[in-house]
């Protein structure tokens, strides 16, 4: 078990080298709680910041860790969990490889082994569909769709891309994303397996942490999500307004602020984004948040129904979806739920963050 | 449709499936097969979930069931016959085209003739063979005629078949040209200072090597070359047709081409504020001109069935007919699929919904009641619900 098994434990070689050592999962989960605690920690950390933690300082621990981990996400085995691990092991790999590459060229005759693009192509049955394009690389258009297609982007959309003779044309730094994506693939490949009861009895407290974690997620997920590209027609136009700093009536400054609080918009989040708009004095604003809160009214204020909108002009550029629902809210949640949660980038992560999408 | 029209036409089939010869797909036993029968009533009910074990050699089956309609999955399965998609086990599938003229933008439904929207039917496959020789490198294309308004184009490419279908809605989307964005077919990159004085900080090309980008270029450039050989004042009146584009504005595009026309030809689009303008519009004419209307279901949906080639349209009566790659330009879709079998001899027929029907090579201008007309056109009638059987 060599310290590159560990970095990078969906290797093949690294579950050779697992398998050559004879180990035995069952035993390892009955007898080495430090093995089981990082693997935990895993699968924890995915879930909760999206990163699998720190590694363990010896490579047998932090390599066995990952097939327990896989274990552990197989018993929870609930999509969310499966979908949020595979991501996190993909970041940690890809933040690895990335530097790997970067330093491979000038510090070849380091102690450490390191991994190089050509090995991580091979690995991924890419080789053939990689070729190098002077300036960057092509990418056969098929391998290139199954790593590309669920990026998010418009850069990534084939349309978008010089496409000929069955070959697409991308950068160094963009193949590295696709290798994220074949690694996040490779993770998944498999997930959720069947777990012998024996292994399953020895990690029930593992696995009650994890869905306590996962049922603490999904209660601040429900509503607490600000995509505003998913807003329901009429909310988009008011926000619109608001921003280009128009003079919004009372109702429809009343549904803006009602939707934005009915969402899980803080007063402090709401004060700031109306802040562009001269017609919203700070203290006004805040007092007429707090007040459809309910902090400084008996009553906590609801969005106005779709109906309560058309009356007051407020409904604009219907679409389908209008069509089938009767509250804006009842919109948004529809929205919410069709869109996978890893293509959710909500606005108060946005600012700052670009660097995670690179 | 009444009783004999329906018993006539399922002999008439059977007959014609007793001569045909019909090569099955590749991978036939690994495919669902359906059909639907000749029954009585309004609706059509599809027999699906079918395996090639469960209907016996395909030409000895037609000839015995003698369908209406016959279709095959564009999908490969472990058990072709489960009655659930999941219990099939999904291999891989094909990459199926299909282009209907009832879809087709440039259709005036009602208005153009069978024979006018087939033709721009063909376009929009030459348009969508560009696409899929030229930009996705397939060579291993069977483009089919329907045997009713338009064509399908089979691809069974290996490195493409595995692919779901977010990726396959990224194909579709491609030779539709949605989502494409001026600003991410532009390349920017900094110009040093020596550029020259006039030169901008940034420089914006459009790749030349591939993609809508190549496409975008070579339409600007046949609209420069169309306007350079253009008296002035002309070309002058002929950009101010544009949106936004005035006379300052014309003039300084047209000076800037004439004089970087190098450039242009190079991919840089960056000679002047006003040509960039231009170029702009040009790549929105570009993908109205350039685009394939596939339907795009048909290509997304990973377990479709489709129309079996060499099987006859139960709806026309035509053979729905593959054609080869060097045929297609001669191919016409009123001749060249009217089933030998129903060639050389009369029928009657009880005409119901008369009218135009072009097939063959002739034309026929058809009353209501009892016609005598060649039987490909009595069949053609009949199986469009516009003629009964004759009585006998």
């Amino acid at each position: 078990m060599e310290p590159l098994h560990a970095r990078y434990p969906f290797l093949a070689r690294s579950r050779e080298a697992v398998e050559a050592a004879a180990v035995d999962l069952g035993e390892i989960v009955a007898t080495d709680e430090t093995v089981t605690a990082r693997a935990l920690e895993r699968v924890e950390s995915a879930i909760t910041d999206g990163t699998v933690g720190e590694p363990h300082r010896r490579t047998r621990v932090e390599l066995l860790s990952y097939p327990v981990a896989r274990v552990l996400v197989s018993l929870v085995d609930v999509h969310i969990c499966t979908r949020k691990y595979a991501q996190a092991e993909a970041e940690a790999a890809y933040d690895r490889f990335t530097e790997e590459f970067e330093t491979t060229t000038e510090l070849k005759s380091t102690q450490r082994e390191t991994l190089d693009r050509t090995e991580l192509l091979a690995e991924f049955d890419l080789a053939s569909a990689v070729s190098d394009a002077g300036d960057g690389y092509r990418v056969e258009v098929g391998a290139y769709l199954d790593l590309a297609a669920d990026q998010r982007g418009d850069s990534w959309r084939l349309v978008n891309r010089p496409l000929a003779d069955g070959e697409v044309r991308v950068t160094a730094e963009e193949l590295n994303v696709l290798l994220k994506q074949a690694i996040r693939h490779r993770v998944t490949d498999g997930l959720p397996f069947t777990v012998p009861d024996a292994i399953a009895d020895e990690l029930t407290e593992e696995v009650d942490r994890l869905e306590e974690v996962l049922s603490e997620l999904e209660l601040t997920r429900e509503i607490d999500t600000v995509v505003p590209e998913l807003f329901p027609p009429c909310m988009k136009s008011l926000l619109d307004q608001v921003q280009k700093g128009e003079h919004l009536e009372h109702h429809s400054r009343f549904a803006i602020a009602t939707f934005l609080v009915g969402i899980g918009m803080t007063t402090d989040e709401i004060v700031d984004l109306f802040q562009v708009n001269p017609g919203f004095g700070e203290e006004a604003t805040r007092y007429q948040v707090d007040h459809i809160r309910g902090d400084t009214s008996p009553t906590e204020y609801s969005t106005p129904a779709c109906s309560t909108m058309q009356s007051y002009g407020d409904c604009v550029n219907m679409d389908d979806l209008c069509e089938a629902i009767s509250h804006p809210m009842g919109y948004y949640e529809q929205k919410l739920d069709d869109t996978d949660e890893e293509e959710l980038v909500d606005w108060r992560e946005d600012e700052g963050d670009e660097e995670a999408d690179a | 449709m009444e009783e004999r029209t329906r018993a006539y036409l399922r002999g008439r089939f059977g007959d014609h499936y007793r001569q045909a010869s019909v090569t099955p797909p590749p991978a036939a036993n690994e495919r669902e097969w359906g059909f639907i029968p000749w029954t009585e009533g309004p609706g059509e009910t599809m027999v699906r979930h079918r395996s090639l074990l469960d209907l016996g050699e395909i030409e000895d089956f037609l000839g015995r069931r003698k369908p209406r309609h016959v279709y095959f999955s564009a999908g490969r399965y472990d058990e072709p016959s489960a009655s659930t998609m999941s219990d099939k086990g999904w291999r891989s599938s094909d990459l199926v085209f299909d282009l209907d003229a009832d879809h087709l933008p440039s259709v005036v439904l009602g208005e153009d003739s069978y024979a006018e929207m087939l033709a721009k039917c063909k376009d929009a496959l030459l348009r969508l063979l560009d696409f899929l020789e030229e930009d996705f490198g397939f060579d291993d294309l069977t483009v089919v005629f329907s045997g009713g308004r338009g064509y399908h184009v089979h691809v069974r490419d290996e490195r493409i078949r595995h692919l779901e279908r977010d990726a396959r809605r990224e194909i579709v989307d491609y030779v539709r040209g949605i989502g494409l964005e001026f600003d991410e077919l532009v390349d920017e990159e900094s110009v040093a200072g020596t550029a020259g004085r006039s030169s901008p900080a940034q420089k914006r090309t459009l790749s030349t090597e591939g993609g809508w980008s190549a496409r975008a270029h070579r339409h600007m450039l046949a609209v420069v070359d169309d306007l350079l050989a253009m008296e002035e004042a002309d070309a002058l009146d002929r950009l101010q047709e544009y949106d936004g584009i005035g006379e300052g504005k014309a003039t300084a595009a047209l000076n800037a081409a004439r004089s970087n026309y190098e450039q242009l030809e190079a991919g840089n689009i960056d000679v002047h504020p006003a040509f960039y303008q231009l170029a702009k519009i040009l790549l929105h004419e570009v993908v109205a001109a350039d685009n394939a209307p596939i339907d795009e279901p048909v290509t997304t949906d990973t377990n479709r069935l489709i129309r079996l080639p060499g099987s006859l349209h139960g709806g026309s009566g035509l053979e729905v007919q593959r054609i080869d790659r060097e045929d297609i330009d001669a191919f016409d879709p009123l001749v060249d699929p009217v089933p030998e079998t129903f060639r050389g001899h009369d029928i009657t027929v009880e005409v119901t919904d008369g009218g135009l029907v072009e097939l063959d090579g002739d034309s026929f201008t058809l009353e209501a009641g009892n016609q005598t007309v060649p039987e490909h056109v009595g069949v053609f009638l009949m199986a469009r619900g516009r003629a009964e059987k004759g009585k006998e």
